[in-house]
C-alpha cells in the first residue's frame, strides 16, 4: 500500500446525544405542508387540486424542467390548498394535505421491475429521491452518469460529520438490510466493480455492522474514517477513501466514481422493495431548546412543530432554528416550515446558544489557512471582497479560487476573531458567478 | 426586542477561542520571564514592566479617543507589546525611555497603520531598534543582575572571542546570571513560557525551533565548537525572540511553509550579523528584516488547492 496522506481537519465536538436512539414513528400529523422545491432543479408542478382527495404516495406534483423531482402525498386526506410557500427565503408553490388520520396508502403503487439501466433510471426518477444528506440533488440525475461512461465505483456516504445530526447512523443500524439491496441494484444495473461505506470512527456500531454483514462480499468495504469535520463532504471523502481529487469543472463521474448519500441509496432500494416512492424520513431532532431530543420517522412536509411536540415540547423559547446540522445548516425563523426531503436534522438552539459574538480585526494567526480541507485562504478573500475596484477584486478572487470552496465553515468555527469568513466566502462565490456570467455576455455581444 | 428566531449563516458553533484569551495566554506565557527578571534585576525591572505596559496601553487608548476608533485596550494586546518591549530592555535604560519606547511601539507602529492586525512590523521590537538608535549609550550597555559580580557584567555575546575574557558558565547563562535585557536571560522561564504556548496550541513549534536551531547549526559548523554554538544559542535575545517575538501572527507569514521560511531567514540573519557585522542586535534586526519580508514569503508559499489549480 503506497503511503497517503489523509485530509484531517477540524476535530468538533459531536453533540450527538440521540446516537443510541432508535428511530420512533411520530404520530400522523393533522396536516402537512409539501413545497414545491425540495430538490436542488427546477421546481415540480402541481398535478392535483385543491379538495381532491389524495392518498399515501400518490403523485401530486410531476418533475418539471431540469433536475427536477416529483413530489408524493405523504399522508392521506384532502388537498386543502395550493399556495404560496416563503420560508427561509425559499419562495415556491406548496400542497397543503388535511391528513385523515388513516395513512391509507395509493392503491395504484406497483413495485418496479426494470430489466436494464434506462428503466432502472426511470424507476428511481419515479421514486422522488433526491440526495437526503442535505445536496437535495435527484438520485436519478447523479445515477445517470453511468449511461455516459462507466462507473467503476460508488463511494456510498455514511460519514456524517456533522455535529448533532444521527439520522445516518440510525439507518445504517436499522436498514442494513435496504443498504444490501441498494448494493444488489447498483451491481445490477450500473455493473460497477467497487462499493466502498465510508463511515467516521465515532459510530463503530454501524462499522461492525455493516463489516458483518458485507463480509463475504469482495466487492464492498466498509471504510473506517477518521471523526473529522468535513469528512463526509465530496471533496474530502473522495481523496481519504480513493486517493482521488476532482479537478476544476470535472466531473467526479468521469473519474469513474459516484457518491451517494447511505440514506438516499436506502431509500431507493426502499422503492424498489415496497413500491413507496420517498413519503417519509428520519429526523434527528436535537438542540438546547429541545426537551427531549430523538430521532423521528416523520412524514415529509410535517412541520418542525409536529417534530417539537414529539419531543415533548421546548424547554425554552427558540433561539435559532437550524435544517441541518450546526456547521452547514440553513436557519428558518418559524416552527411553521416543513420537514423537506434533504431535512436530515432540525436543531433548535436557545436564546443563549444561538447569541452572536461580535467579531474584532482580523489576526493574520493563519488558523482559517491550516484548517480549510482544500488548502484555501478565507483571509484572501476577505481581503479581495473589500476592493472597490470590481476587476482587480474578481482578478484576486480568480486567482484565489473561491469558486472551490464549499463552504464547510471550518475558517469561521476556528477564528478566534469571531469574524464571519465563511459568510464572506459564499458572498465571494456569488459575485464571482455574476462577475463570470457578466463578463461572458459581454464577450458574446462584443462578438456580433 | 424582536421575538423571532435568529436567522444566520452557519456555522451556528464556534470554538472557544477569542483574540483576547489568545492575548492572555501569551501574557501568562511570559509571566515565568517576568518574574525571573524582577528576581534577578530587582524593584527596577518591575518599574519597567508597570512602565512600559502602563504607557502601552494608556496610548492606545488616548489614540483611539482621539481617532475616534472603537477602543480596544480590551483585547489586551497593548499589554502583550509593553511587557515583551520591557522585557526586551536593560536596567540601564531610565524608565522615560521605556515609556517612550512604548508610545512609539503603539501609536507608531501599530495604531497608525490600522491597530492590531495591520502592523507591518512587530512593534515592540521596532520600538527597541527606535531606542537603540536614538538612545545607543543607553540601550546597548547591559546592566547586570543583582547577585552577579562586576566581572561578568558585560554582556557575554561581546565577549565571546574575546581570548582570557571571564564568560559565564552554561548553566549560569541558562538561568540568566548574566547581563542584558531584564527578560532574554532566564531561558529556563522562557522556555516554560514556550510550553505553555505549545500546550494551549497558541503557536507551533516550527518557528522558534526552526530559529533556533538555525543559530546553532551555523555557529557548529563555523565555530566547529559545540560549546560556542550553545553559547550562542542561549546568549542575546534569541529565546526571547524566537518564541515570543517571531511567532507573532500579525507580522508573519500566514501559511505554515511561509513561516518555516521565515524561521530559517530569521535564523540566517542573525548568524550573519553576530558573525560578521560589529552589531548587538542579530536577533531583533532579523525579525524586523523578515517582518517585510513577510508578505512576499506568503505568496511564495501559495499552496495548490485540493482539486485547484
Amino acid at each position: 500500500m503506497s503511503l497517503k496522506k489523509t485530509i484531517s481537519s477540524l476535530k468538533l465536538p459531536h453533540y450527538k446525544s440521540t446516537a443510541g436512539m432508535a428511530a420512533v414513528r411520530m404520530a400522523v400529523p393533522k396536516e402537512v405542508l409539501l413545497p414545491m422545491n425540495m430538490h436542488s432543479g427546477q421546481a415540480a408542478e402541481p398535478v392535483v387540486e385543491a379538495g381532491q382527495h389524495v392518498t399515501v404516495g400518490q403523485l401530486i406534483a410531476r418533475e418539471e424542467g431540469r433536475n427536477s423531482a416529483p413530489v408524493h402525498a405523504s399522508v392521506s386526506g384532502t388537498v386543502k390548498a395550493i399556495e404560496p410557500y416563503a420560508v427561509g427565503g425559499r419562495k415556491t408553490t406548496a400542497i397543503r394535505i388535511e391528513s385523515d388520520g388513516k395513512m391509507e396508502k395509493c392503491p395504484d403503487l406497483k413495485i418496479p421491475a426494470p430489466t436494464n439501466l434506462d428503466e432502472f433510471l426511470q424507476c428511481v426518477r419515479e421514486s422522488g429521491v433526491v440526495g437526503l444528506g442535505g445536496a437535495a440533488f435527484p438520485v436519478w440525475a447523479k445515477l445517470a452518469a453511468a449511461q455516459k461512461s462507466h462507473i467503476q465505483t460508488v463511494l456510498i456516504n455514511g460519514a456524517e460529520c456533522e455535529p448533532f445530526i444521527t439520522s445516518d447512523h440510525r439507518v445504517m443500524l436499522e436498514h442494513g438490510d435496504l443498504i444490501e439491496k441498494g448494493i444488489a441494484l447498483l451491481k445490477q444495473f450500473l455493473g460497477s466493480e467497487e462499493y466502498i461505506i465510508g463511515i467516521e470512527k465515532n459510530k463503530p456500531d454501524a462499522i461492525e455492522a455493516l463489516t458483518e454483514r458485507f463480509r463475504d462480499d469482495p466487492a464492498v468495504k466498509v471504510m473506517p474514517l477518521d471523526s473529522v469535520y468535513p469528512q463526509g463532504a465530496k471533496q474530502v471523502l473522495l481523496y481519504n477513501a480513493t486517493g482521488k481529487v476532482v479537478g476544476p469543472g470535472q466531473r467526479l463521474a468521469s473519474l469513474g466514481v459516484i457518491i451517494i448519500n447511505v440514506t438516499s441509496l436506502v431509500k431507493t432500494a426502499e422503492y424498489f422493495t415496497t413500491g413507496m416512492p420517498l413519503v417519509e424520513r428520519i429526523v434527528t431532532v436535537e438542540g438546547s431548546a429541545v426537551k427531549e431530543p430523538k430521532n423521528l420517522i416523520v412524514p415529509i412536509g410535517c412541520s418542525i412543530r409536529d417534530l417539537v411536540e414529539a419531543c415533548g415540547g421546548l424547554k425554552e423559547e427558540p433561539g435559532k432554528i437550524i435544517y441541518g446540522g450546526a456547521m452547514m445548516g440553513k436557519t428558518v425563523d418559524t416552527l411553521d416550515a416543513s420537514v423537506l426531503k434533504a431535512t436530515n436534522a432540525v436543531v433548535i438552539m436557545n436564546r443563549r446558544d444561538a447569541e452572536k459574538t461580535k467579531a474584532s480585526p482580523c489576526i493574520h494567526c493563519g488558523r482559517c489557512v491550516a484548517v480549510c480541507p482544500l488548502g484555501l485562504n478565507p483571509t484572501a478573500f476577505a481581503r479581495a471582497m473589500e476592493l472597490e475596484d470590481e476587476a482587480a477584486r474578481a482578478a484576486l478572487l480568480q486567482k484565489e479560487q473561491v469558486s472551490l470552496c464549499m463552504e464547510c465553515g471550518c475558517c469561521s468555527y476556528v477564528c478566534p476573531a469571531h469574524r464571519p469568513l465563511a459568510e464572506n466566502n459564499s458572498a465571494a462565490r456569488r459575485f464571482i458567478r455574476g462577475w463570470e456570467t457578466a463578463q461572458k455576455e459581454k464577450a458574446k455581444e462584443g462578438g456580433k | 426586542m424582536d421575538n423571532k428566531p435568529v436567522m444566520a449563516a452557519g456555522p451556528h458553533i464556534h470554538s472557544a477561542d477569542s483574540s483576547r484569551r489568545i492575548m492572555l495566554d501569551v501574557i501568562l506565557a511570559l509571566l515565568p520571564a517576568s518574574i525571573a527578571a524582577v528576581v534577578l534585576f530587582g524593584p527596577r525591572a518591575a518599574a519597567m514592566i508597570c512602565v512600559c505596559v502602563a504607557a502601552a496601553v494608556v496610548s492606545e487608548f488616548l489614540f483611539n479617543l482621539i481617532a475616534k476608533r472603537e477602543q480596544s485596550v480590551g483585547d489586551l494586546s497593548a499589554v502583550v507589546t509593553g511587557l515583551l518591549l520591557a522585557l526586551n530592555l536593560s536596567t540601564g535604560v531610565p524608565l522615560w525611555q521605556c515609556a517612550l519606547g512604548s508610545v512609539f511601539a503603539i501609536v507608531l507602529v501599530k495604531c497608525a497603520f490600522g491597530g492590531m492586525g495591520h502592523n507591518f512590523a512587530n512593534p515592540a521590537i521596532t520600538a527597541r531598534v527606535f531606542l537603540l538608535m536614538a538612545f545607543t549609550s543607553t540601550v546597548a550597555g547591559g546592566a547586570a543582575p543583582r547577585m552577579v559580580d562586576a566581572v561578568s557584567s558585560a554582556t557575554p555575546l561581546g565577549l565571546i572571542g574575546t581570548e582570557g575574557a571571564a564568560l559565564p558558565t552554561l548553566g549560569q547563562m541558562f538561568l540568566g546570571l548574566r547581563g542584558g535585557a531584564v527578560g532574554e536571560g532566564c531561558i529556563l522561564a522562557l522556555l516554560v513560557g514556550f510550553g505553555y504556548l505549545l500546550v494551549r496550541r497558541v503557536i507551533s513549534w516550527q518557528i522558534p525551533v526552526i530559529f533556533m536551531g538555525t543559530v546553532f547549526v551555523c555557529f557548529l559548523v563555523s565555530s566547529g565548537s559545540f560549546t560556542v554554538a550553545l553559547y550562542e544559542l542561549l546568549a542575546g535575545g534569541l529565546v526571547l525572540g524566537a518564541v515570543f517575538m517571531a511567532t507573532d501572527y500579525t507580522t508573519t507569514p500566514i501559511t505554515a511553509e511561509g513561516r518555516m521560511l521565515f524561521a530559517l531567514g530569521c535564523g540566517l540573519i542573525t548568524f550573519v550579523i553576530r558573525r560578521f557585522c560589529a552589531l548587538p542586535e542579530g536577533v531583533s534586526y532579523s525579525i524586523l528584516c523578515m517582518n517585510i519580508l513577510a508578505p512576499w514569503l506568503e505568496k511564495w508559499t501559495r499552496r495548490k488547492p485540493l482539486g485547484g489549480v
